[in-house]
């Protein structure tokens, strides 16, 4: 079998990866499996452990085009973050955002790459102190709401009204 | 005495176990395009929520040799250790809880403990975690989780990473497989000490790939269930050698503590090899004379910057480097007695 990449040598490299069930994988020959650098992240030296892929890496690399995942949606490039006053094309040329404030300023633009790294996009875990009781409201909230739409299914609808107070009353708080 | 003298849980298979948080304070710029003042400022106010417990290294400060040596410790990553602007280093006692101040975020905390102890490690790290939040407002959005330098590390900002030893796996060529498997459940395979492709001491590090969307028990359960496999299957290819196979390993082990005793000089790399074989004797009993701790204690001290930190001089070449390191061996063993 050909290269993927280069449709030229043959293909001596199988690249696959799952995260959070979302799966893909290419056959590259060895020259360009050295280029896009997934052979190396195995087995990379020492210092790296405490490093990660590179966002660049993952969202530029031609993988993507392989994967057809969306190219880098270019509407906030007029627009800067209050924080520090980057662009979204600074923050493409670094891979990395410039202060927190990035994160909220260029969300949507940011959506797909985090889809692409992370599979999912909305956090789940520890939380600060001060943001614990905010958190755990609303992941009980979530919690609820799936308990009441599998009551509902069910037609349970004697836990579906109790679930239905339960949560009404904890957004009332 | 250093978490890597302690004896941990597993030790036949595991190395250490590690947790590592990411973490930015609001009101900052992300570490690229810090100014001098705000880095400074950072770095006491870091200095300020961790209290006196833990031991402060500025690491300007350092020769480039003291600050390799941090690396091969496993308390510092290269590129902190190749930083010119300000940047710091905590640590308790023990060397176990560490804070790298203005690395690529503002503050990289991490537990390592030895051998199998995922668990503990994370409790330690989480403890100090709420240390600096009780004290700093930490830049974390209900939905994204901890917000990070890099996107990488969204979320929980967890890296949880257990150093197995696999010498029984690597022989019967299982590692490239066994990578494999792991990156399809979002788990990633790499080596300790590896400078080419090929890691060293048959030491493999497992850690998650995925921060944004699991939570630090999810990622924490997945990495304890690929982990206890592993063992077993490790554990079990260890007790599958027998006859003339298994008497030809146990020669090989035998002779490996020879030359560690007695050879007059030891390339790290002839160092590496003589470790996984003594390490897996010493998992089978086949070597009692050594403990552990301290093969674990030398995996550490002698290697090149920490070697030439403890010697008596700088070494002028590669050929006295390695002299200088049987010597290091022979006394350290002399002295554990």
């Amino acid at each position: 079998m050909k290269c993927e990449n280069c449709k030229n040598n043959d293909a001596t490299f199988f690249y696959e990866e799952t995260i959070n069930g979302q799966s893909r994988s290419v056959r590259l020959c060895a020259e360009c499996a050295t280029k896009m650098k997934a052979g190396e992240k195995l087995f990379a030296e020492q210092g790296d452990a405490f490093s990660f892929p590179s966002f660049t890496q993952l969202h530029n690399n031609f993988l993507d085009g392989l994967f057809g995942i969306t190219a880098p949606n270019t509407k906030g490039t007029a627009k800067s973050c209050p924080g520090c006053g980057a662009t979204w094309n600074d923050l493409l040329k670094s891979s990395k955002a410039f202060c927190p404030e990035c994160y909220t300023t260029f969300l949507e633009e940011l959506r797909p790459t985090l889809r692409s790294l992370h599979g999912n996009v909305t956090h789940t875990g520890r939380a600060p102190a001060g943001r614990r009781a905010q958190k755990e409201k609303r992941d009980r909230l979530a919690s609820l709401k799936a308990q009441l739409g599998e009551a509902i299914k069910a037609e349970n609808f004697e836990e579906a009204a109790k679930l239905r107070d339960e949560i009404r009353g904890l957004e009332k708080e | 005495m250093a978490w890597y003298q302690v004896k941990g849980n597993d030790s036949d298979t595991v190395f250490s176990s590690r947790i590592r948080f990411a973490r930015n304070l609001t009101g900052y710029r992300f570490e690229a395009g810090l100014s001098t003042k705000d880095a400074e400022e950072i770095i006491s106010r870091i200095e300020g929520a961790l209290g006196d417990e833990y031991i402060k290294t500025d690491m300007c400060g350092l020769s480039a040799l003291q600050a390799q040596s941090l690396v091969e410790q496993h308390l510092i990553s290269r590129d902190f250790a190749s930083k010119k602007t300000p940047h710091a280093l905590f640590r308790n006692d023990n060397k176990s809880l560490s804070v790298m101040a203005l690395e690529e975020d503002h503050i990289r905390l991490q537990c390592i403990l030895p051998g199998l102890s995922l668990r503990d490690a994370y409790r330690f790290a989480c403890e100090c975690d709420d240390k600096l939040d009780s004290a700093l407002e930490l830049a974390y959005d209900e939905s994204l989780g901890y917000l990070t330098h890099c996107p990488t590390n969204l979320g929980t900002g967890m890296r949880a990473s257990v150093m197995l030893f696999l010498p029984a796996l690597k022989a019967a060529n299982m590692i490239a497989s066994l990578a494999h498997q792991l990156s399809k459940i979002g788990l990633t395979m790499r080596g300790l000490y590896g400078e080419g492709s090929e890691p060293h001491g048959c030491l493999y590090q497992v850690s998650n790939q995925v921060t944004l969307g699991a939570s630090e028990e999810d990622i924490l359960h997945k990495l304890e269930e690929a982990v206890q496999s592993i063992i077993e299957k490790e554990r079990k290819l260890r007790q599958q050698l027998s006859g003339e196979a298994a008497e030809r390993r146990a020669d090989r082990i035998h002779r490996a503590e020879g030359t560690l005793r007695y050879a007059s000089m030891l390339s790290s790399e002839e160092f590496f090899s003589i470790y996984a074989d003594l390490k897996l004797g010493i998992a089978l009993g086949l070597i009692d004379s050594i403990s552990d701790e301290t093969l674990n204690t030398l995996l550490i001290n002698v290697l090149p910057a920490t070697l030439t930190q403890n010697a008596p001089s700088a070494p002028k070449s590669g050929a006295e480097r390695d002299r200088q390191r049987a010597a290091f061996i022979k006394q350290a063993l002399e002295v554990s007695k």
